[in-house]
Formats: structure tokens, sequence, C-alpha cells
């Protein structure tokens, strides 16, 4: 056993420990820990595969923003534990069932040997100096330049929906003017009032 | 690596409508409401223009640009038109309706473009990651549009349900095409149909695959028992939203229906034609029997659909070209009857009022003779009484059942077929037979009022044109 | 390529439709002068083109092709094409013109009418689907041709749709109708399943190799392919045409408005079976039984319809009897192979019995539409005009030279003598007769309404007065043709190659030339004088004098001797005058039979079996299935991912196995 399949299997074991624990555990701050927990082992397990640029991409993304966003919104809801656990038991043998066989059929499936090493020659390794991130970029804006497009545009279209089903004017809210409040002149402000200082006595 | 640059002519379109969707969206932050109607307009001109462009550039000739991610031939030329034609229609349509309820904004037409060009990908693509691309781009937009109704309870709740099943059969579907991956090796169409033909019907993993996406591409299609949205989504989203899902989508669906199962994996037709046989099956069946029980015409119109897309796949699972394009003819038919049924309901609604109860068909006949008359005419076709189009459709799937000698399953797509008449009769016998239950003058625009008689009549007055639209039907299969 | 002579083909029925739409749908928005001046244009120009035509293939031009490709089914073209040759030309100048005629004879015959517009929308339309008839170069539009002229027939017929007697006919006319065109529509179904087209060039170049074959129509009975066919056919052509049994339609049809009567009943469709069988000519002559029995039907039709003319009172009644009764004239012609004499005599027949009609309508008027002979009686002091143009129209019609009805009826009554068929005989019998027949009712019509002593009411007698101008420039010019066209059409028509390749004659039944071989060499004289000299000799025409002379001492110098007759020959007219019970017969076993087995079939079968076990017991179970699994769709999310999970599970399950 080299010391590189000890260190998949090592990242493999987390990583679907960690995966358990997501979808077990009662508290939903712990939850999303454990799933940051999967998110490093599986970039780690990218890493392993020479894959360097997805595994930190996967890092700095998912670990560093959406987790980070995730429990801010799971922290300031306040999620009902019980409400969402009704009827859990109810659902619990059937859900159960299916779950098993589809997991025994999925084994079988890809279990059959199709995806063995022997279908599944080991890639040729790559020359020294190699750039996984370069390649990436080269193939990114050269062969996969179509797709890409269309991903970007997926994104703006999340933009545009995610503002246009939030953002609301409210009538009644006060805003301050400032080009206004600075174009104001003095005696927009001031108004010189003469009076006299005192009303003769009638008589 | 030497990098050519590729060929950008044959997605003009896609660009343009692009463009005009993103100049749009700027050029709507400047608009009062009072000049709203400029965005619609130039949604509309976004439309026609790439009409032009789609059919300035419609040549027989099948081209490959990007890397092979992209194809444009006759069928991808024909979806597309359709889709400009009936994304138009809708837009016409819904113009009052979203003005009435406060929808008539900018971000409406801008997210509908964006959605049409995702159909418009997933029509041209000859990849599974534009493929797949596309389906979200649309299933996004649509999405949003679901949403769009924000202080609507039933629109932010159908939102949801269409949201997370989405996101599951998407799950599915690519599940699926990573099996595909995995087999062949190559995510392009055409290399999976070659290594398809290689390894032969006996790949447990390919057969693994392909059920992950038929279950994803039935669930977009919503074939029982991948259904279970329809109804909801169709009801609770605002009718000028049910009126776009139900219509283009469709299309693209069948689209990536036929990209999928006939370009790619058409030699493993053995074994999805027993599981289109099973979804056709339970579709028209459930389709129309639930049909029946519903009270409100939207969800009446969403198990119609479920019903008619049953039918579509029994035109593809028979496998043969004859069989496709008689799929494909009723797509294009069912899309168009559609647009006039919903958009039926949207003539009926006015501000404050929703005609979605088949009693507000009561009577309608007393009302307005002539929108009794054109509502005739969408329901006969739906239920395939002849001589309206919606007949031919349907008769052009049987006979190609027939010709492959699954005669059992035209019976049984007959019966149901009858069966879901009866719900199609009885709005006839509401808008004929009954007394209104108020007198409200029926009052839509004008422009509104013209394409929707155009749109049924053209139901029937298409007659002497038919032969050449399933011959072009049959010329875009053949093109495949 | 689109050659300027396919414009005019292309334009001549578009001219005709154009107007009909406009007409049709905005009549009520352009006015009555408007609506005329656009459709009498259309018709106008449609002659006009139709001359054009007729020149150009007298000049060698010929087309047969297709137009215009509207569907396809199974592979099988449904085509709009155009077979351009001399003999569609002349009926589409025949069917031009009268129509050209009628259009502006109707300014003046319906000028107080409500439904003005209508009228001018449909015989427009009426002269487009005629043109489709006539012009069509397959089976198909042959037949959509078909059904359009009986449409319109139909519409026009119950034109006045208010009257009860009218809405009779109108229904009467369709369901005679359907019987012949069921027929029609089986020969046509036949061609098709036997030749594999419906274009007539091909079906007639294989024709003759279809000769032999035979079919079982009941088992055991073999029956020549080509003489079911042809019999099929000539079933539709009985129909259109009006042939004894399926005359009855045509008598009633006249309760549509006199214009009508004159283009459509008299000149152009009712002669659409002639023109058809000439048409299929290649096939007839292929049939010797389908060509006998096309002969007897043709002369029971000459003799028997003729007989009934004599009794008839209603002047318009008597003018269409004799429609019927030259129609079958015709129809012998065709049976005697003579083609060309019957399509000449179709072509005159067509001027001198709308003449007629006209004339008969321009006296309708006269008399604020009564239409009783007997209420009539010296008209020609008020009305010289109509007068004249009547005379003219009834020589015509009586077969006296040199008007244009004495060279067609004669040239076929010759060709019948000439015909070796069986049935000529008895052909020859009957169209001999029929001459007398014909000469009597005809002039019996001119001197009852024309002649003797007035016999209307003094209020009538005191409005009386020559129709305007519409209506009788167009008995004028209707007058001219039948005068003359008979004798200057006469040889090339007939004898002549006229035309050419569209009609074809075996030639063991050319009988036609054998009668020009018999004239030509027996005097000095051309041909047309052989004729008329022939004619002189004891024969048909010293019958039509006699007919004539007969008509004019019964109803001029005796006039009470007819009812004398009718007196003592009381069962005789008692047969004529119920038309031989043809109609007393289709009402109780045709319609009353109908409608009882349908009562029965619809108590029995259909309320109790069809209604109350199928379709409400079916429905019951439906509805009931329906409201149980509807509860399926529970609103909750996780049910609905719940399902989906459930259906991917089956799929997996359901199909993995079967690749293990």
């Amino acid at each position: 056993m080299t010391f590189e399949l000890l260190t998949f299997f090592f990242f493999s074991a987390v990583l679907v420990f960690a995966s358990a624990m997501v979808i077990t555990i009662r508290n939903p701050v712990k939850a999303a820990l454990f799933l940051v927990l999967a998110f490093f082992s599986a970039a780690c397990l990218w890493v392993l595969l020479e894959a360097e640029f997805l595994g930190i991409v996967l890092i700095l993304v998912y670990v560093g923003a959406v987790m980070v966003l995730f429990l801010f919104v799971v922290m300031m809801l306040d999620v009902n534990l019980a409400r969402m656990r009704e009827g859990f038991g109810e659902y619990l043998p059937m859900g159960a069932i299916v779950a098993i066989l589809m997991v025994a059929e999925m084994a079988i499936v890809l279990g059959s040997g199709e995806f063995s090493l022997a279908n599944m020659p080991q890639p040729a390794g790559h020359p020294e100096g190699y750039s996984n991130t370069k390649e990436l970029g080269r193939l990114i804006y050269t062969v996969y330049v179509y797709p890409f497009e269309i991903a970007a545009l997926i994104l703006l279209v999340a933009i545009v929906a995610a503002i246009a089903l939030t953002l609301r004017k409210r009538p009644n809210t006060k805003h301050q003017n400032t080009a206004q409040q600075i174009q104001v002149k003095r005696s927009d402000r001031v108004r010189l009032v003469k009076m006299p200082s005192e009303k003769k006595p009638e008589n | 690596m030497n990098f050519v640059a590729p060929d950008i002519s044959p997605v003009i379109p896609e660009i343009f409508v692009l463009s005009m969707a993103c100049l749009i969206l700027v050029a709507d932050l400047y608009l009062s409401d009072r000049f709203r109607i400029v965005s619609f307009l130039l949604a509309v001109g976004t439309l026609l223009g790439a009409a032009f462009l789609t059919l300035s550039d419609m040549g027989a000739e099948r081209v490959y640009t990007f890397s092979n991610m992209f194809v444009d031939d006759t069928l991808s030329d024909v979806l597309k038109l359709a889709i400009y034609a009936l994304v138009f229609v809708v837009f016409v349509y819904s113009r009052r309706y979203t003005q009435d309820r406060g929808l008539f904004r900018g971000e409406y037409f801008v997210i509908g473009l964006f959605g049409t060009v995702g159909m418009m990908v997933m029509v041209s693509a000859s990849h599974l990651l534009t493929l797949y691309l596309g389906l979200e781009l649309l299933a996004l937009s649509l999405y949003t549009m679901v949403a769009f109704q924000r202080d609507s309870a039933t629109a932010t709740e159908a939102a949801m349900k269409y949201f997370v099943l989405g996101a599951m059969a998407s799950g599915m579907l690519l599940y699926g095409m990573s099996m595909l991956y995995g087999v062949t090796g190559s995510l392009e169409i055409a290399v999976i149909k070659a290594r398809v033909a290689e390894l032969g019907v006996d790949n447990l993993i390919l057969v693994f695959g392909l059920v992950f996406v038929v279950v994803g591409l039935a669930f977009k299609l919503g074939a029982v028992p991948f259904h279970m949205w329809v109804p909801d989504v169709y009801h609770g989203a605002a009718t000028s939203t049910t009126l776009y899902i139900s219509t283009a989508p469709k299309l693209a669906g069948f689209a990536i229906l036929i990209r999928l199962l006939i370009g790619g994996l058409e030699d493993l037709s053995a074994v999805w034609q027993d599981m289109l046989i099973i979804l056709a099956v339970l579709s028209i069946g459930i389709g129309n029997l639930i049909a029946i029980a519903q009270t409100n015409i939207k969800r009446m119109l969403a198990y119609s659909t479920i019903a008619h897309m049953g039918f579509l796949l029994l035109g593809i699972l028979s496998a043969t070209p004859n069989g496709y394009s008689s799929a494909l003819f009723y797509a294009l038919v069912y899309a168009f009857m559609s647009l006039g049924g919903f958009g039926m309901i949207l003539m009926l609604s006015r501000k404050g009022f929703e005609a979605e109860n088949l009693d507000d068909f009561k009577g309608l006949n007393q009302r307005s003779p002539w929108h009794a008359f054109l509502m005739l005419i969408l329901m006969f076709s739906m239920a395939g009484i002849p001589p309206t189009v919606g007949f031919y459709a349907k008769f052009g799937v049987i006979q190609s059942l027939i010709d492959v000698g699954l005669v059992w399953l035209a019976v049984v797509a007959v019966l149901f077929a009858v069966i879901g008449a009866f719900y199609y009769l009885r709005i006839i016998k509401l808008m004929y037979f009954d007394d209104p239950e108020t007198d409200a003058p029926v009052q839509a625009t004008v422009d509104m009022q013209v394409l929707l008689s155009v749109n049924a009549w053209a139901l029937i007055l298409v007659m002497p044109w038919l032969g050449s639209i399933i011959d072009l039907c049959r010329r875009a299969i053949a093109g495949l | 390529m689109i050659t300027n002579m396919q414009m005019v083909y292309i334009a001549t029925p578009l001219s005709c439709l154009i107007p009909a739409i406009v007409a049709g749908l905005f009549g009520w928005k352009i006015g009555r002068a408007m609506t005329h001046t656009i459709t009498i244009a259309g018709v106008a120009l449609a002659s006009l083109l139709s001359l054009i035509i007729l020149n150009d293939v007298y000049s060698g031009g010929f087309f047969n092709g297709v137009v215009y490709v509207w569907g396809s089914s199974g592979g099988f073209p449904f085509e709009i094409g155009f077979l351009i040759d001399k003999l569609s030309a002349m009926m589409m100048v025949v069917v031009t013109l009268v129509s050209l005629m009628v259009h502006i004879y109707t300014i003046g015959y319906m000028h107080d009418d409500p439904g003005y517009q209508r009228f001018f929308s449909y015989i427009s339309l009426f002269t487009f689907a005629m043109l489709m008839l006539v012009m069509s170069n397959n089976f198909l539009q042959l037949f959509f041709g078909w059904e359009a002229v009986g449409l319109v027939s139909y519409l026009l017929i119950g034109f006045w749709y208010d009257r009860e007697t009218a809405i009779f006919a109108n229904l009467k006319a369709f369901l005679v109708n359907r019987v012949g065109d069921l027929g029609f529509l089986l020969g046509i179904a036949a061609v098709f399943m036997y030749f594999g087209t419906l274009d007539y060039s091909a079906v007639f170049a294989t024709a003759a190799s279809k000769q032999n074959i035979t079919m079982e129509i009941i088992p055991g009975q073999e029956w020549a392919l080509l003489t079911v066919i042809c019999i099929l056919l000539f079933i539709g052509a009985m129909g259109k045409s009006a042939q004894v049994p399926l005359h009855v339609w045509l008598p009633d049809s006249m309760e549509g408005p006199t214009p009508i009567s004159a283009l459509i009943h008299a000149a152009t469709m009712v002669t659409a079976g002639i023109f058809m069988v000439a048409r299929m000519s290649p096939l007839f002559e292929l049939s010797e039984t389908a060509l006998n029995v096309v002969m007897v039907i043709g002369s029971l039709t000459a003799l028997l319809m003729a007989l009934v003319a004599i009794v008839q009172n209603d002047i318009k009644r008597v003018v269409a009897y004799s429609t019927l009764s030259q129609l079958g004239y015709m129809t012998v012609a065709l049976g005697a192979s003579a083609y060309s004499a019957a399509i000449f005599h179709l072509g005159t027949h067509a001027f001198f019995k709308a003449l007629l009609f006209l004339a008969a309508g321009s006296v309708i008027i006269a008399m604020h539409h009564e239409q009783d002979m007997r209420k009539m009686g010296g008209l020609k002091n008020w009305m010289p005009w109509t007068y004249i143009t009547a005379v003219v129209g009834s020589l015509a019609l009586a077969g006296i030279p040199p008007f244009s009805g004495f060279f067609s009826k004669d040239a076929i009554i010759e060709a019948v003598h000439a015909s070796q068929l069986p049935a000529a005989g008895f052909a020859y019998i009957a169209v001999t007769a029929g001459v007398f027949i014909t000469a009597f009712y005809a002039f019996r019509l001119l001197f009852m309404t024309f002649h003797g002593k007035p016999r209307m009411d003094e209020h009538t007698l005191r409005h009386v007065k020559e129709s305007p101008m519409t209506v009788t420039l167009p008995l004028m010019l209707l007058a001219i043709p039948s005068l003359g066209i008979g004798a200057i059409y006469m040889e090339p028509m007939i004898f002549g190659d006229f035309f050419g390749n569209s009609i074809f004659v075996l030639p063991e039944h050319n009988v036609l030339e054998l009668v020009g071989q018999s004239f030509e060499g027996k005097t000095g004289l051309s041909l047309l004088g052989s004729f008329i000299y022939h004619a002189l000799h004891p024969g048909p025409l010293w019958l039509a004098v006699a007919g004539i002379v007969l008509a004019w001492f019964l109803y001029i110098e005796r006039p009470e001797i007819p009812a004398l007759i009718k007196q003592r020959l009381e069962w005789i007219y008692n047969i004529l005058d119920k038309k031989y019970g043809f109609d007393e017969f289709n009402q109780f076993v045709f319609a009353q039979g109908a409608r009882k087995v349908g009562n029965q079939l619809w108590q029995k079968g259909e309320v109790k079996v069809i209604d109350g076990f199928f379709v409400n017991g079916s429905a019951r179970v439906v509805s009931l299935v329906s409201k149980v699994i509807r509860h399926v769709q529970s609103g909750y999310v996780y049910h609905y991912a719940f399902a989906m999970i459930i259906g991917l599970f089956l799929l997996l399950t359901f199909f993995l196995p079967v690749k293990q």
C-alpha cells in the first residue's frame, strides 16, 4: 500500500463520514460544518488526482463563500427542528426500503466491472511543469467557449432573477437626497421676516 | 494546440436575442412606467428580428460549429422559428393581463428572452454540456417567471415546488449523462452514437444511465409519474407565465428528447421503447382521467398537457422516422393549441378577476359568440376532432404505432383520447348551453383579439398546407 | 417557369373567386352597385380570358400540368392541376359567357331582393367552381368542382329560405345528388384502387391494358373493371345531369330565382355530367355495356320527360322538363359514342335554354311573379323583345333550321341511327318521337304565353310592360348564338377534328364519321348543305313542323280541344301529371322507410343499449376513478419528490434485470 493509496482511503473515509453526518445530525449549524469538512475532503481527493485547480476552487468558493453564507442564513433563521421531523418516522420504513434497494442496484451496476481498472487504464502522467490551471483556462476559452458563455448567462439570469424577486421599493421609506442637500442655498432654508418688535398700544 | 476561431454565423440568432435581452435590461432601467411599453415592443421586435435571421440562414445543410457543440439543421431551424412565434404571441397575449396585475415589468420580458435563448441552445445542442446548460438556463428563467408574482402565496409556493423538483430532475439527468460519459468517453452526441453502436444493447451501465436520462427528460416534459409539478405550477403561476411554460418549452423539451434518444442513443431504442411505453400509457391514462375531476380550467389544461405529452411519447417510441416526424408535428400542433387555450383564459380575465374556473366559461356564447366559437375550435382541436389539425396530429401518431405493430397501444391511446374528449366537450357545453354567471363584456386589446382569432382559426384553415408542414417535419427528421 | 398562358389559366377561375369572396364577406359594406360591378367585371374578365384560351388552343396551345400541390398523404399528392385542351376551352367559353349574361340579367331581375349581394356572391362562386371542374386534370379536383357546384346549387335553390317549398326543394336536390355522388365517389375510388393515380392522362394511358381485369362485387359474379368504373361514374353523371331516375330534383329546383334556373339548372351545372362522360371517353369507349346503359338511360329521359312537359302549366316547369329531355338527348349521344355531338348540343342548348329561361323570367317579372301559363296570353303586344327572343329560342329548341338546335339535335339523331349498339334501335325511336313532342310543347308554351287573348286579371294587365334593358339585353345577346352558332360550328365540331385528342373514339364506334361520309358523297353540295338537304326528306324535321302545327291548332285555332282531350284520356293525363309517380315512390319508400328504420334503431339501439349501458355506464366508472386518483396530487412537495424517486426506482428495477 503506497502512501498515495493510504491518503486516498483516509480522505474518502472522512468524506463518507462527514456526508453521513450532514444528513443525520440534528443541529443545522453542525450539519453545515460537517458539510465544510466533506467539501474539504473532496478537495483533497481532487488534488490527489492532480486536479489542483479544482481542489482549490472548491475550497475557495464552496467553503469560503457559499458555506459561510449558508451558516449565516441557518443561524439567522429560527429553524423549528421539531416540526421538520414530523412524519419522519411515518415515512422512514418506506423511504429506507427504497433507498437501500436503490443503493443495492447502483452497487450492482457500478460494481459490474465496467469501470474497473482493466477497462479504465491509468492515464499517462503529465510532463514536468504542466499547469493544470493554465490548461483548464486554455480549454475554457477555446474549445469550451460556447458552454462557458452559456454558464455566464445562467449566472446573469440568476442575478437578474434575484434582484427582480427581492428588491422592493417601499413607498414610505425616507431617503436623503444628497444632490439636493448639496445644492441647497441659504435662501431656501432661511427666511427673514420683518416685524415690528412691539405693537403700539391701541390707545 | 492550434485554436481556430469558431464560425459564429450559425449562432447569430442566439447572439442577437441575447444582446437584445441585455439591451432591454439596461434600457428598461431608464424607462418610467409610462414608457414600459417600449420594453415590450423591443422584446417583440427582438423575436421578429431573430426569426428573420434564422430564416435568412435556413439551408438544408447541417452545420456544426463551436467544436461540434452547436448544430444548425432543419430540425433546429423549424423548432426555433416555432419558438419565436410562440414567445411572440405569448408576449402579446399577456400584455394587458400583466399590466392589470403590476407584472408588466422589463424583467418579465428580459427573463422571457433569456428563457428563449435557453430553448435555442437546447434545440441546437449537439453536445451533452450545451444540452444541459441550455436546459438549466431555461429552467432558471421559468422558476423566476413563476415566482414573479411575489405577493401571491400560490405563485411562490408553485415556484418553490418547481425549483426543488426541477433541481432533483436535473440531478438525475446529470447523473445519467455522467454514466454515458463514463461508458463512451465523450460528451459529443455524435461520438456517443458511434460508441453505443460498438458497445451494443447489452451494456449494463448504458441502460443504467439511460434510465436516469429518461427520467430527467420525462420530468421536463411532465410525463407520469414525474408530472406532479405540472398541475401545481400551471395553477399557481400567473396565467401569463403558465402560457409561457406550456408552449415553447415543450418544443425545446421535445428537441432534447430527439437529440438524446434518437441522435445519440437510437441503437438502444429497444430499451427506451419499453420505458416510453410505460410513461406514455401512464401519462395518457392518468392525465385524461384526472382532468375530468378538475373544476379549475388551468389545472384541467395542465392534466390535458400531461396527456398530450403521453401522445408525443407514443410518436417517438415507435422508433421509426415516420413516428419521429409525427411526434414533431404533434409537438408543434400541441404548442399552438395550448397557446390558444391559455390565451383564451387570459382574454376572459380582467382586472381583479381571474377566469380560471370552468364556471367562468358558462354562457360565453351569449356574452361573445365569436370568442365562444374560437374556444370551440380550440377544444375540438385538443380533443382531436376532425377537421381540426389536432385530429391529424393524433392520427399521425397512431398511424405510426400501427405501422410498427403496436396495435394494442394504439387502441389504448384512442380509448383514452375518447375519455379525454369528455372534458373538452364539457367546456363547449358550458359555453353554449348554460347561462352566464356574469354579463361583463369580453374586452381585450385589438392585437390580442386578432392574434387569438388567427391562432384558433389556423387550427382549421391550415388544412391546405398540412401536407407541406408534415413534409417539413419529415425533412427535419431526415436531416437529423 | 410560369408562362403567360399559365398565368391566364390561373387568372380565369380566380377572377371569379375573388369577387365572390369580396361580395360574400363585404357585400353589406360596399353596397349593391359596387357588388354587381365587381362581380360582373370579374366574370367579364373570365370570359375574355376564356376566349383568349380558346383562341390559343385553336392555334395549337395545350397544357396539362400541376399548378399547386396542396397536400399529400401516404405518398399520394393532392394536386390542383389544369388540363387545357379544346374540350375544356370550349366549356370554359360557354360557362363564362352564359354566366356573364346571367350576371347582367340579375341586376334587373333581383333588383328589389334583400339578398342582392349574397346572390351575386353565389353566382360568381358557382362560376369559379364550374371552371375548376372543367379545367381539372385529375379526378380529385373534378370531384371538388363537382361538389362545389352542387353546394352552390343547393344554396341557390334555397335562396329564398323563408319559403317552405324552396327548403324542401333544396333538401331534395341535395339528397338526390348524394345518391349520384356516392356512385361517383365509388367510381373515383375504383379508379384510384386499380390505376394507383387520379391523373387523367395517366389513367387514360393505361386504360386499355386494364380491359381484361375483372372484379368480384357479388361473390361468384365477375364484372369487367372498366364497366364497373364507367357505370359508377355515370351514376354520378345521372345525379348531376338529372337522368331518370335521379331526375326528380331538377323540376323542383325551379323554386330558386330564375337566373339560377338559367345558369345552373339549364346551361352549365347540369351539363357537368355530360362533360364528364365526354372527358372520360377513353374509359367509356372500352366498355360497350356501359355505353348501352348510358344510351338507354338517356333515351328514357329524353322521351319520358318530354311527355311530362306537355301537361305542365307552370312556365318554368315546362322549360325545366324540356331541359331534362334535352339532357337525355345529350346522354344518348354519349351512349352512341358521338361525344362531340353531345358537347355540341350541350353548347347550343346552353345558349337557347338560357335564353328561354331568361325570357320566361322576363315574363314572370312582367306578370308580377305569376308563373301559370293559363293566366297569361297575348303578351307579344306588350313585350316585343321578349317575344322575339323567345321565338328564336323555341325554334332552336324545336330544331328548325337554321337555328342552332336543329344542327346539334339532328346530328345526334343521325348518330344514333348509325350506331351499331344493341340499344340503338330503341334509342332511335325515342329520340325521333322526342322531336315531335319537343316542338309541340315548345310552341304550346309560346302560344299560351304570347298569343291568344290575355287571361290575366285587370290589375296585372294594366301593369304589363316590357322588362328593363338589363333584362332584355342578355336576351338579345343570347339570341345571337341561338340563331347562328349551329350552322357555323357544326362542320368543324361534329365532323371535323375540332376536339382533336381530347375526345377518344374507337374506330368501330365512330358513328359520326359514318354519318359524315354518307353525306359527303351523295350530292354535289357541301357537307353543311347536304345536311340540310337531307333533313328536307321525310324525317325529324317534318316531325318538328308537325309538332308546331299541332300546337298551333290546339292552342290558337281550337283552344277548347285540349280540355276535351284531357277529359277523355284522363288516365294518361294523370300519369303524366304525376310525373310517373317517381316523387311519391321516393317519398314513401326511401323517405318514410328510412325514417321508420331510424326510429327503431334510435329507440331500441341508441337509447337503451348505447346510451344506457355503454355511454352512461362507462362515464360513471371514469368519473369515479378520476375522483379517487386525483387525491394522489396532495400538494406536498415531498410527496411529489417521493413519487419521482419511486418512479425512478421502478424503472431501474424493471429494466436492469432485463439486461442482466
